[in-house]
């Protein structure tokens, strides 16, 4: 491998491990024939160390403080903020795309073309992920900081649950040249709705969970002897 | 750190290969110190796994913090380490029960 590929590779461990095992580990990269196969596997190393750190990982003291302090907080509120966030967006898009894209339209939730289709796809596609990709924040920071997985948990249910019970509508009265877009939170009605809720529920909890059960699953086998 | 993907696959499959990184570094430092790449080429003769360069510095990374093993001074850019101790008992303790459960296991293939 190339000196240069060995250090776009220790790159992506954190700065404390590098500082300890950046110099061997570059000297060992160097003498491996490298490719794809090597890469791929210094890459999920480097991920497994982001996430359960053996030298104290890289995140910020003030961060890792209120962590220490008030982990409702960190794990439960503030990724209530960042869902609320994201939907925000998303109310945002979806508003401003049906006044721009379909200004005669009685919903947004047609087909569109062009630019329109990457404009409502952002939006959709944040829509949906957001809910995981912030319990996966929440995995990560909680595998780091190696804490009690109780306020973690609570905080990927809790995405899930929202990211679920989420309700978009649309609608637009005859009268008006400007049609309401509401974002809100409801248990369905019916028993096929709340079916419906509890298994996007679980797909999202299952998307946002297993990263890190996968990497501790790996760290497990990494401490086992 | 695990996976198929660090078994040198030869043409019976994985079948035959033993991995368990962390054991497999201790098992290679136990007859005297090593560096990263004697280390994968000692294992890869002991019992035909290669481990990928991630994979041994994440064994070593974390059987450093264990106090299972320990550095030496460099040699260049090389890093020898040691098996401590406390390590030795650790890769007996492990050893010794491998070798019971290879034992029960044939056994149980020879009554058959």
């Amino acid at each position: 491998m190339t000196p240069r590929a060995a250090r776009v590779l220790i790159r992506l461990y954190p700065r404390a491990w590098r500082e300890r095992y950046g110099a061997e580990f570059a000297a060992l990269l160097e003498d491996s024939p490298g490719g794809i196969r090597t890469a791929a596997n210094v890459l999920l190393s480097a991920v497994v160390e982001r996430v359960f750190s053996t030298h104290g990982g890289t995140m910020h003291p003030q961060l890792k403080a209120w962590v220490d302090r008030a982990p409702w907080a960190i794990f439960a509120v503030a990724p209530l903020g960042l869902l609320t966030g994201a939907y925000f967006v998303c109310y945002f898009i979806l508003s401003s795309g049906w006044r721009i894209f379909l200004p005669g339209a009685s919903t947004p939730f047609v087909p569109v073309h062009g630019f329109a289709t990457v404009y409502f796809g952002f939006g959709r596609l944040l829509y949906f992920s957001a809910p995981v990709l912030i319990g996966w924040g929440i995995a990560l920071m909680a595998g780091r900081q190696q804490i009690k997985v109780v306020w973690p948990a609570i905080g990927v249910v809790l995405m899930a649950l929202i990211g679920a019970m989420v309700q978009v509508h649309a609608s637009r009265a005859d009268n008006r040249a400007v049609g309401d877009v509401s974002i809100d939170i409801g248990v369905g009605a019916s028993l096929n709705t709340f079916s419906y809720q509890l298994l996007h529920a679980t797909i999202i909890l299952t998307f946002a969970a297993l990263p890190y059960l996968i990497l501790r699953y790996q760290r497990g086998r990494s401490i086992s002897a | 750190m695990r996976s198929t993907r660090d078994v040198a696959i030869e043409d019976d499959g994985a079948v035959g290969h033993y991995s368990d990184p962390p054991l497999l570094v201790l098992a290679s430092l136990a007859n005297g110190p090593k560096h990263g790449h004697a280390m994968i080429e000692d294992i890869a003769t002991l019992c035909g796994t290669r481990l990928g360069p991630g994979t041994l510095y994440g064994a070593l990374a974390r059987l450093e913090q264990q106090g299972w093993i320990a550095p030496l001074p460099a040699e260049e850019r090389r890093q020898p380490y040691r098996i401590t101790a406390a390590g030795l008992r650790v890769l007996q303790a492990r050893l010794s029960t491998l070798q019971r459960f290879a034992t029960a296991g044939l056994e149980r293939l020879e009554a058959r």
